[in-house]
């Protein structure tokens, strides 16, 4: 009996989170993805500024490029990529309409 | 035949569809692996590609899909055939093709990199179909702005009483997106103030009605009640055709949602587009909650407003007057669209969603679970307009809404206010966001031969004006239908896509080969025959009488039918051509080339 009310009461409390997961992908989550989509275009300019040699922008003496090289050495690989999808480099993704 | 009974069959269906043909697909057909690495785990920036639970992903597509189409659709239809075709035809829609379309959108995405449906169409089908599919999506959205900013307009010159509510909710979007981006205040709290202040405007929108209707009196007199521009539709007057009218208050209404959408369309994002629409959802999610479960309830709580009073059926071609042939094949199939399928689901799903899908399992839940709830969304719409007093298919839409709304003691004055003012919000929030994605399309897809157009104030301007001329033709509803048979051929060509990938592998195409002939066939038709109706009974008719905006407006729509119609021909032929190629030899079984040295 105690074994069933167990597997009641957890079972109400999974549809209680998955309707709380639910509603947050209704209402909060745009608005922390948009915080992370902003986050991400200014690490982006961040990278240029720091590893832009890397793509042919010398823009900080090669001395300090390496001094920051062990903390930016985890997004590069994101970087490239992100950098790859772009038309152009000035070009500013619209997360907003992935879809076209 | 009365509400519950209704919701009980939508009930039943969404778990027979899902259970029994949904789930057989995605296990034997399309073998989704938990184990199966997805992009947003493979290919993880934690922005675009991002691995995000499955209820969340839910709640996030199902929003994203959900706007006006399945109400708009749901009431034209029920006016015109009845609500037992419109009923039938969303039942059967969602089972067989509906969640096939959304499902698939998503699939092929994620097995394919998280690559658009254009990306992948250019790989597997033939470079020219990603740019038929820019001006495919261009055009479609061009005919649904003009239809929703006709239709916002209109509703808006006629009740006075829900301005208040709109001119509100778009200072508390603003607000909102200060308070959340410069202020970092709290999302509860944010919520709770704006949400909160634009609930007391609805529902208080008859203290301003007196001064919005000695302004509306104010402005009607700037030409001395004489009208801007006069046309024929021939859907006016319970589709017996009559001559209406453009006033001056209407042109402002029409004006200040244009300048509402294109200030949504060229601020950030954060700015106006996503508060406006976030506070524009709590005050349609409340109003369809409460309708749902109050047409669920009506039975037993208040009986007089949950049995229908529209006639079940008005034949196969209702004779229509001057509003021309309007035969159920095909086009009932293109009136209502998303809530039985829809094209822009399986666009948004190939990449807005699959690039967060963390788990293959996770596909079928998401994508298909999310067509499910729209189709509950299309029924209630169609209950509201059953149940509503005859008339104007949105008045009927309101009052019906209204009544299952008041259900729960609310009185039903305000009920009904609120119904209207989440009918023109939900409309509202969703055209701002059409103008924003156009004029992206716009620049992507004329950019290289005109790149003035990649300027975005530019663009949005073009979309706006070319908007407010369709609108001034007045028709609506053929707007509306040259838009969903757009949409439906959407889905038709996302179906095709899918059966070419399907073919490409080696697996069973059938369950979205089949689906895409006959979408792909009833839209062409239904595109036919609309192009036909705005020839014959607008153009012809205003042209006779030396109407010149009219005549402009519908020509541009007889227009873009047939560019849609050839464009989806051309595509359509390659699309053809690709899976001719991949049955003969499927890619999976194409010898790698050998590796260079």
């Amino acid at each position: 009996m105690r074994g069933l009310s167990r597997s009641v009461s957890e079972r109400v409390a999974g549809v209680r989170e998955a309707l709380s997961k639910f509603l947050y992908g209704m209402t909060g989550y745009e608005f922390a993805r948009h915080a992370l989509e902003m986050r991400h275009e200014m690490e982006a300019v961040f990278m240029v500024v720091t590893m832009g040699d890397l793509i042919g922008v010398p823009v900080l003496p090669p001395v300090y490029s390496l001094r920051l090289l062990p903390y930016l050495v985890p997004e590069v690989a994101t970087w490239k990529r992100n950098m790859a999808r772009r038309k152009d480099f000035w070009e500013k993704e619209e997360y907003d309409l992935h879809a076209v | 035949m009365n509400t519950l009974l209704a919701v009980i069959i939508g009930a039943v269906t969404v778990y027979l569809a899902y259970t029994l043909y949904a789930r057989r697909i995605d296990r034997h057909v399309i073998q989704s692996d938990p184990k199966r690495a997805t992009p947003a785990t493979l290919y993880m920036d934690g922005v675009d590609f991002m691995p995000t639970n499955r209820n969340i992903l839910f709640g996030y597509h199902f929003k994203s899909i959900a706007a006006a189409g399945p109400i708009i659709g749901a009431i034209v239809a029920a006016n015109l055939w009845g609500w037992l075709p419109a009923i039938i035809w969303l039942i059967l829609g969602v089972s067989f093709l509906g969640w096939a379309s959304d499902y698939s959108g998503i699939v092929i995405s994620v097995r394919n990199e998280g690559n658009s449906l254009s990306a992948i169409a250019h790989r597997l089908v033939s470079p020219r179909s990603r740019s038929i599919l820019f001006v495919f999506i261009f055009f479609y959205l061009l005919l649904v702005a003009g239809a929703f900013v006709g239709i916002m307009a209109t509703v808006l010159e006629s009740q006075p009483k829900v301005q208040l509510g709109v001119i509100v909710l778009t200072v508390m979007g603003l607000l909102l997106g200060q308070m959340l981006y410069r202020w970092r205040t709290g999302l509860v709290g944010a919520t709770l103030l704006t949400v909160g202040v634009t609930f007391i405007a609805i529902l208080g929108g008859g203290w301003t009605e007196e001064i919005f209707k000695s302004f509306s009196a104010g402005l009607n007199g700037l030409t001395g009640g004489a009208p801007l521009v006069t046309y024929f539709d021939p859907t006016l007057a319970n589709f017996q055709g009559a001559d209406a009218k453009i006033m001056p208050n209407l042109l402002f209404w029409a004006l200040a949602i244009c300048a509402f959408c294109y200030a949504g369309s060229v601020l950030p994002i954060w700015r106006m587009a996503q508060p406006v629409v976030y506070v524009g959802f709590w005050i349609t999610a409340v109003s369809m909650v409460l309708g749902l479960l109050g047409a669920a309830a009506a039975s037993f709580m208040k009986p007089e407003v949950a049995q229908f009073v529209i006639p079940a059926f008005k034949g196969f071609n209702p004779h229509l007057g001057p509003a021309g042939i309007m035969p159920l094949w095909p086009m009932l199939f293109v009136t209502i669209a998303c809530g039985a399928i829809s094209g822009w689901h399986a666009l948004f799903g190939a990449v807005g969603t699959a690039r967060q899908i963390e788990n293959e399992a996770d596909m079928l839940p998401v994508g298909g679970g999310s067509m499910f709830a729209e189709f509950l969304l299309g029924l209630l719409a169609l209950l509201a307009v059953s149940v509503g007093a005859k008339g104007a298919p949105v008045g009927a839409f309101a009052t019906g809404l209204g009544g299952f709304i008041s259900v729960w003691g609310i009185p039903i004055q305000y009920a009904t206010s609120l119904a209207f003012a989440a009918f023109i919000v939900i409309v509202l929030v969703v055209t701002q966001l059409l103008f924003r994605v156009q004029r992206v399309t716009l620049s992507e897809w004329l950019g290289d031969v005109f790149p003035p157009v990649r300027n975005q104030h530019l663009s949005s301007l073009i979309c706006v004006a070319l908007a407010i001329l369709l609108m001034m033709t007045g028709t609506w509803i053929y707007l509306w239908q040259l838009f969903g048979g757009a949409n439906q051929l959407m889905a038709a060509l996302s179906l095709l896509l899918v059966t070419v990938w399907l073919a490409s592998v080696g697996k069973s195409w059938l369950y979205a080969g089949l689906p895409a002939i006959f979408m792909y066939i009833t839209t062409l038709a239904s595109l036919l025959v609309t192009a036909y109706n705005i020839y014959s009974n607008v153009y012809q008719t205003n042209l006779t009488a030396g109407r010149v905006i009219p005549v402009i407006g519908s020509g541009l729509m007889v227009l873009v039918a047939l560019l849609l119609v050839a464009a989806a021909i051309v595509i359509g032929i390659d699309g053809w051509r690709a899976f001719r190629r991949y049955r003969r030899q499927p890619a999976a079984a194409r010898r790698p080339a050998a590796a260079r040295a």
